[in-house]
Order: C-alpha cells, then structure tokens, then sequence
C-alpha cells in the first residue's frame, strides 16, 4: 500500500507532514470488493501484520490476557 | 399443502416438493415420511458390533425397573446400556472426525503437489496465510520462495496424520489455559488417524466397556477433527484458494437459470470446484454451449463445496443439504458433478425422472447408477472441461417439464476470522477489541455459533432461523457455517440491513458501526475452526477470562443429521463450549451417559452437551448460559464509569499500598 503524506500547518511551526487518509475513493464494486489482504504487497508488510495484526499468536511481546501467565 | 409447509419452510422448496410429487420423483422428504426412525438406534440402546447380537438394551417405558431387571438388562456379552450407548457415540464421534481428517489428508496432499509444481493450474494464492503457517510450525522463511516454503509445512501437515506420538501441532493455537487442561485430563491428541483408529479399537466387542472412559476418549477424537483434520483442511484450503473476505452473492434455487446450461457442483472438497469455476469462463467453452442453444455456462453451488466457493467467488448457492433433490426436480439441471460426504444416493433416482446426469468425480465415492467422470489434480482443467462438456452436450435434453422458482436472496458471504480481525481494527490494528469491549458493555450479550446440516425428521430451515432470529433479538452475534449458514442465507439474515430489522438495539448499534450483518457467514464445516480461532481471539484479547470455556458463547446445530456434526459438537465441547443440539439425542436411551455428556463434562471440561428440540427453548438455553458466563465475568450489570482525577488516583495508592 502507498502511504499518502499530507502538509499541514501546526501551531508553533510552519509545516508538518501528517499521514493521509489510507481509505479507497469510491464505493468497492465487483469480485476485487472486500479483497482487503491484496493491499499488503511486499513479504515485509504480510509479516509485519501478522506481527501486529494477528498479534495474539505471533507477536513478540503483547501477548493479550496471557502476557502475564506462565507458557503451559 | 399444509403437510408440505410442516416439511420447509423455504418457499422456493415447498413448491419443489410439490413438483417433485407431480412428476413421480421421490426425494427425501416423501423418503423420510414412508421410513420410520428406529427408536432403538435413535436413543443409542442397540448394539450391532458383533455377530452375538444386535442387542437391544431399551429401558422400560412407562414402568418402573427393579435391580434385577437392570441387571439382566445387557447385551449377550453382559455391556451394560451404559456401555453400547457410549461405544456407538463414541463411533459416530470417530466416523465425523475420519471424514474430516482424510478430507484434510487430501488437500496436504493436494497441497504438496501444488508446491511442487505438480498441479497444473493451482498456485498458492495467499502468501500471507502461508506465512502464518510456517510461524504456527516453524517453519523458516527468509528469502526462500513461496514454493519451498509449502513442501515443508505440507509435509509437516500431511505428517499430522500418521503421528504416533506427541501433540498435534495446531493444539499451540488455543489459549494456554486450554491446553494444560487437554494435557493434564490426558485428552491432547498425538495425531490424527491414531485417535480414530484407537476409537475403533476401543469400541470393538470386549475391549473399552467403560463409559465415562468410552466418552473422555471421544474428547480426544473430536479434538484431532476440530485442532487437527478440519483445522488442516482450512488452513490449506485458504493458502491455494485465498482467504475469504466478504463478498456479495445470492441464495436459493432461483439462482438456476432457464437459458443457460445449469451445473450444480455438491459436496466438500473444493479442488475440481475452483478448477470448474475457472472453465466455465473458457470462451470455447461458452461458444460451445451457445452452439447448442444455450445463452452460457451457470455454475451454482450446492453444501459445503457451495459455501467454499461462495466466499472465495461469489459463485451462487442453489440450496443446501435437504434441496439437493430439489434442484433436480426443477427439469433444469444439465449436470450435477458431487464428489464426497452428505451426497444422496437417492439423486440417482430423482435424476432419472428428468434428463440431470449426476457425475461423481472422486475414487473414495461412486455411486450405482451415476456417471463416473474421475477428477485428476495432475490433470484439473482438462477434467473440469470434460466434465462440463458432457454438461453442455445434455443441454439439449432437456425436456419442458422446467419450473425454476422464482426466490433467490441476497448474502454476504466470506468472514473469516482474518477478515473479522480486520474488520475491526483496520490494517493498522486489527483487533478483537472492539468486539470485546463490545461484550463486556453490554450491547453485545455474547455469541453463538449455529452451524450444522438439515434433517428432514425437522422442518427444513425452521429451526435454525427461529433459533437465529431469537439470538439475534437478544444481542447475541451469530457466527455460522454450513448448511445452517445458507439457511440464514435464504431466510435474509446474512445483509447488514437483517440488524436493524431482526437485531436487538445493541447489537444493531455496532453492526452499524462495523459495517456487518448480525449473522456472519464463516464458510464450509470444516470451517468450524475459524470459529475456534476466533473464540481463542476473544480470549487472548482479554477481559473475558483466560479460558474459552470462560467466554459469553455457545454453540448449536438445531437441525443436526450427521456423524461430522456430532465430532464437530464433541470439539467445541472439548474446547470449553456449551453446545444444544436439536432434533435427536443419540444417547437419549440412557441417562447415566446423558448426564455424563450433559453435566459432569461441565465439570472437567468447561463446556457441555445439551439437547433441545425446540429452537427457540434451546436459544433460550444458549442465552441463559452467556448470561451465567457474563456473571461469573462480572460484566452482567453496567457500571457507572468513574474518571479519576489526581487526587482519586493518589487515594488509590494509598489503598494499594
């Protein structure tokens, strides 16, 4: 997915860059509707979600309500 | 017609069934009217596992029984009704988790072959849930090619079904508290055919004739189907073919088409389905078909091969289990191409009261009388387009007794549990947040899984849209598969709209929010598994307990018929799940083993069996089991939030310390 970057003004500086908005333009139409797993490119991105996305299984340090237990 | 509308309550289906009586074809609702139960196998008191007997064990009705009558009451080699209730449960248990598992065996296989470039045609389509797979059994990743990657988790899949010893690799997933009790009652499974092997074993004359042995055991089974065989399956299933995302398609037998050369694809086993759905678009294909007088090609679905290729296709769903018949009788079925599991024989004798050519497609079922077209992997295009060929060569057959009904409706299909995961959080943070704050405030109440097939002993579709439609009134989300799932489907139950028209305040508010339907489409029944990954989602998520069994959920299969359904009902009761089931109770005949499966399993698992043939009674029971979940949580009342400010927060330190 490409990231738009946005310039906006902020009080105390002249321009920060922000983050834009991630949504697709228009209403999603045809078999590619709901195909949201297509927008993860590269090996790097699909791994990094699973890291933080599906992170109740793979991530490396929240591990949800059982950070706290000892592994069985 | 009254008698027909106590038979469905699916319009497009009564009008079928009249059609059906018209013409002369017999279907299983007139089957089901003309063959009575067995009330002896029904409630689990005959014993056919050797040549001494069969042996009928039935409790006296309507007279009181001394000790010596309970006594003498055995089968010849003296097993007590305790016994041959709970050895031929425990069978039905093995059989459910054998169809699963070889399902599952066929696609690591399948899998296999297509990681070695041996299946022309296929491909891994979701690197990401391949990934997934080589984290859950590490697998190492690197820069290797997606291909290698696939041999080995293949072979470390396929290995699952033949291990003697250890644990089944997919147990890892469930949430930790879970897996010390599996390990601690002794009921992790080692691998997959050993249990069911071990199963049969167990329940041959003279060997296990311990009931409360006889019924742990079946824990263990049903495990290696739910964490093991179906789990396998999906998993695969989704790394070939894509995990489903939502998508919109329509249901019923309306979907057939007049002009065009209908083919029906039913069974389990998607392969030759997906390879059927890429030949229906081939243009020779459809220039062929218009050259017999068709406008072109219509694929529908019809069980669980319809679920799979619904939510990854969009393909239409003609019906399910019990409208299988009754797509044959419509007069405008060319071909109906089944391959494995709750295929009716009796289709060969519908189909010959019309011009359908049932073909079946795989070495494991054939069928006297149907056309045997065999589905090569190696080869998948070119048997996909034979198979339509032959389809399209019978268009012309097709005589004018044709009456398609006119309903169909509209569903959204394709929530896994990925899918729901990010629904809720985006790619940034998908989440299960928002579902449980969602709980734990109230305006969800919990959630059901209602799954399972039809039965026609039980008004087709009723019991599951009342059972549905009750939940959803009271807060409760709704996750579905199979045949149960198209059941909501047809009833307009699976569009975002069925909340603000059926779904209690809270509920709608959030599916609002989100975006979904009250009752969401989770695929096929091996698909289960996507339930249990989500209920183990729940949990590691937290605030809602430590345990599955500690979740506000419940599960039911209200029109239940199979052996699948039973070992499907075994794992999630063995995973910590209340489950009702509807229709009948196959140890109803003994109350020690009912009492054993309905309450002391409770006790050690978490979760138990209930049986309710009413649906709106057994909602009733599933909501009345949330509510206690959410008591023990805490979360039954709201609370007043209270915003701490400095000073509150010193106090509380104060306190603390």
């Amino acid at each position: 997915m490409e990231y738009k970057v946005e310039k906006k003004s902020a009080p105390g500086r002249k321009e920060v860059e922000v983050l834009g908005a991630t949504f697709e333009a228009g209403i999603p139409e045809g078999y590619e509707a709901g195909r949201w797993r297509q927008k993860l490119d590269s090996r790097k991105e699909k791994l990094k979600y699973l890291e933080t996305g599906e992170r109740y299984w793979y991530g490396e340090e929240w591990y949800g309500s059982e950070k706290r237990k000892t592994p069985a | 017609m009254a008698e027909e509308k106590k038979q469905s309550i699916d319009q497009a289906t009564i009008e079928m069934i009249e059609k059906a009586a018209k013409d002369g074809a017999l279907t299983v609702f007139q089957r089901a009217e003309t063959t009575r139960a067995c009330p002896i196998g029904a409630e689990g008191s005959c014993c056919s596992i050797c040549a001494m007997g069969p042996c009928r064990v039935m409790s006296p009705r309507g007279k009181e029984e001394t000790a010596e009558d309970r006594r003498r009451r055995v089968g010849v080699c003296g097993a007590t009704p305790e016994t041959i209730s709970a050895r031929m449960f425990l069978r039905k248990i093995a059989a459910g988790t054998a169809s699963h598992g070889d399902h599952g065996r066929t696609m690591a296989k399948f899998f296999l072959a297509v990681a070695k470039g041996e299946a022309p045609g296929y491909s891994i389509k979701d690197e990401q849930k391949l990934l997934q797979l080589a984290l859950d059994l590490g697998v190492a990743i690197g820069e290797r090619r997606n291909e290698e990657i696939a041999i080995d988790i293949a072979k470390l899949l396929l290995a699952e079904f033949g291990k003697q010893e250890g644990e089944l690799l997919f147990l890892k997933r469930a949430p930790l508290k879970r897996q010390q009790l599996w390990r601690e009652l002794g009921v992790a499974p080692r691998g997959i055919d050993i249990e069911v092997a071990e199963a049969m074993h167990r329940t041959h004359m003279g060997t296990d004739q311990e009931y409360h042995d006889l019924l742990d055991f079946g824990v263990k089974v049903a495990l290696a189907d739910g964490w093991g065989g179906s789990m396998i399956a999906t998993e695969i299933q989704d790394v070939i073919f894509g995990t489903p995302a939502p998508l919109l398609s329509q249901i019923n037998l309306g979907v057939l088409k007049e002009d065009e050369v209908n083919v029906i694809i039913h069974g389990h086993e998607p392969q030759l389905a997906e390879m059927m759905a890429v030949a229906a678009k081939d243009p020779e294909l459809i220039k062929y078909a218009k050259a017999k007088g068709a406008k072109g090609i219509n694929l529908a679905g019809m069980c669980c091969t319809a679920n799979e290729m619904l939510m990854r296709h969009g393909v239409p769903i003609a019906g399910n289990f019990l409208q299988q018949e009754l797509a044959v009788v419509t007069g405008a079925v060319e071909a109906m191409v089944v391959d494995v599991q709750c295929i009716m024989q009796g289709l060969v004798d519908t189909a010959n009261c019309y011009h359908t050519k049932i073909i079946t497609t795989d070495p494991r079922a054939k069928i006297q009388g149907a056309t045997h077209m065999e589905f090569e992997e190696h080869h998948a295009l070119e048997s996909a387009k034979r198979i339509l060929k032959l389809a399209i060569d019978n268009f012309v057959n097709r005589g004018k007794n044709v009456r398609i009904p006119k309903q169909k409706t509209d569903m959204i299909a394709g929530f896994s549990h990925e899918t729901i995961n990010y629904l809720m959080g985006g790619m940034f943070r998908a989440s299960y947040r928002p579902l449980n704050d969602n709980i734990i405030n109230g305006r969800i109440r919990g959630v059901a899984g209602v799954v399972g097939c039809n039965n026609p002993r039980t008004p087709h579709d009723a019991g599951n849209m009342d059972m549905v439609k009750e939940l959803i009134k009271n807060d409760v989300l709704v996750l579905q598969t199979g045949c149960m799932a198209m059941a909501s489907g047809k009833a307009g139950l699976m569009v975002p709209e069925a909340a603000a028209k059926y779904a209690g305040a809270g509920l709608a508010s959030v599916c609002e929010a989100v975006g979904i339907p009250p009752v969401l489409h989770m695929g096929a029944c091996i698909d289960n598994t996507r339930i249990l990954i989500a209920a183990t989602a729940m949990v590691k998520d937290g605030g809602l307990g430590d345990d599955i069994s500690d979740l506000p959920v419940a599960g039911a299969a209200p029109e239940w018929m199979s052996e699948k359904a039973l070992a499907i009902g075994q794992y999630f009761v063995g995973s910590g799940v209340f489950t009702v089931f509807g229709v009948n109770w196959p140890t109803s005949g003994n109350k020690e083993v009912s009492d054993y499966l309905f309450k002391e399993f409770e006790e050690k698992l978490g979760g138990m069996w209930a049986f309710e043939p009413d649906p709106i009674k057994a909602a009733h029971l599933m909501i009345a089991h949330i509510d206690k979940k959410r008591k023990a949580l805490g979360i039954d009342k709201a609370r007043e939030r209270v915003l701490y400010d400095m000073a509150m927060r010193r106090d509380l330190g104060k306190v603390e310390a």
